[in-house]
């Protein structure tokens, strides 16, 4: 083979293996790879300059739009509190008091990032819903069939993935909150 | 052998190192061109267009949250200043955001900062605000304004949802 050939071939091949490897590492990145908070995942420089490259990448494939930390923060949980996935079939107590912001919201979907079908039409729970008692201690059970109290269906949905939103954050984004003070997902049981 | 294969690799790792970075560099905003494109097929670019609530059936932007009303603004600066303006919503919390076309938040007022409503003039090179605008450059000339407002879908909200389509965004030298 010519040297010029040779050349050619690995300059394509590299570059394939380039790109198709930043494609694969984007698209198997988690929303918020940057600090672990018992099963939640979280970053601080979403829909921010100061992002990585990689991030950026990230964030606009898993959450396009994504606000500032001093505006908003974001916690995406795929596992639970014990790190085992988040099945569809199971049930799960998802249990907190306050947290350190205006207003929150805990929003199912399923791992491509969409609300997940449910003849409820329930896809969240949030402050704004909740009594200011509740507010201080809140318990919701996550599950495919109806349960008593709150409930967040999790559908037809095999896996599915927990998006908590903590707006206008006390610290004005400038710090972090602690595990304990985000929500617990505990597994009560599978179908 | 291996000799004559070492400038060849050596060019390969180059070429992949390359082309990961511009893959990773041009995706956000290839995505905010998909983005962009799906939501001005909604209601076209440089106007606002008041979603409905969100459902499961909602694909046009990826994790939408059902706690929010959204009302979005496509722009492009192309034909001149784009003006928005959002009144006085009576909502817990409402924001207008400004994402330019490399997805980074080029703007963002909340109803504490702008508790009558704001106003904004999206510019690009060149191009001057209208008395009583905020100036906001985003890079690129393209994008998406989206107004967030926060409702209880356990609660009558239209009230909410009547003063939210009230906010506007058109091109400068269309008024």
């Amino acid at each position: 083979m010519r040297f010029s050939a040779r050349l050619l071939l690995c300059a394509v091949a590299g570059g394939l293996i380039g790109t198709g490897g930043a494609i694969y590492s984007v698209r198997s990145g988690a929303l918020g790879n940057q600090l672990t908070l018992g099963p939640w995942a979280t970053g601080r420089d979403f829909g921010s300059s100061e992002a990585s490259r990689y991030t950026r990448a990230v964030v606009a494939l898993r959450g396009l739009l994504a606000l500032p930390a001093r505006e908003a923060r974001y916690y995406n949980a795929v596992v639970d509190s014990a790190g085992a996935p988040l099945e569809g079939r199971c049930r799960y107590r998802l249990s907190g008091g306050a947290l350190p912001a205006a207003w929150w919201s805990v929003t199912l979907y399923d791992p491509a990032g969409y609300l997940v079908p449910n003849a409820a039409g329930v896809y969240s729970v949030g402050s704004a819903s909740l009594s200011p008692d509740e507010q201080r201690a809140w318990q919701v059970t996550i599950a495919p069939q109806p349960a008593p109290g709150r409930w967040l269906p999790t559908g037809n949905a095999l896996r599915f993935e927990l998006t908590l939103r903590t707006y206008l954050p006390i610290d004005g984004g400038q710090g972090e909150a602690t595990a304990a003070q985000l929500p617990r997902i505990d597994k009560v049981g599978c179908a | 052998m291996i000799a004559r294969w070492l400038a060849p690799l050596a060019l390969g790792l180059f070429a992949a190192l390359l082309a990961w970075h511009v893959t990773l560099a041009q995706m956000p905003y290839a995505l905010m061109r998909l983005a962009t494109a799906r939501v001005a097929a909604a209601g076209g670019v440089n106007r606002m267009t008041h979603a409905p609530l969100v459902t499961a059936k909602s694909r046009a932007i990826v994790r939408p949250s059902p706690d929010l009303l959204y009302s979005s603004c496509p722009f492009n600066l192309a034909g001149g200043p784009v003006l928005i303006e959002v009144p006085a919503i009576a909502a817990p919390y409402w924001s207008l955001s400004v994402f330019d076309a490399r997805t980074d938040t080029a703007f963002v007022r909340n109803v504490r900062a702008a508790p009558t409503g704001v106003r904004v003039a999206l510019l690009g090179t060149g191009q001057q605000a209208p008395a009583g605008y905020v100036a906001v450059r985003p890079e690129g000339g393209r994008g998406i304004a989206l107004l967030r407002v926060l409702i209880d879908r356990t609660h009558d909200f239209g009230m909410i949802d009547k003063a939210r389509r009230a906010a506007r965004c058109e091109v400068a030298a269309q008024r």
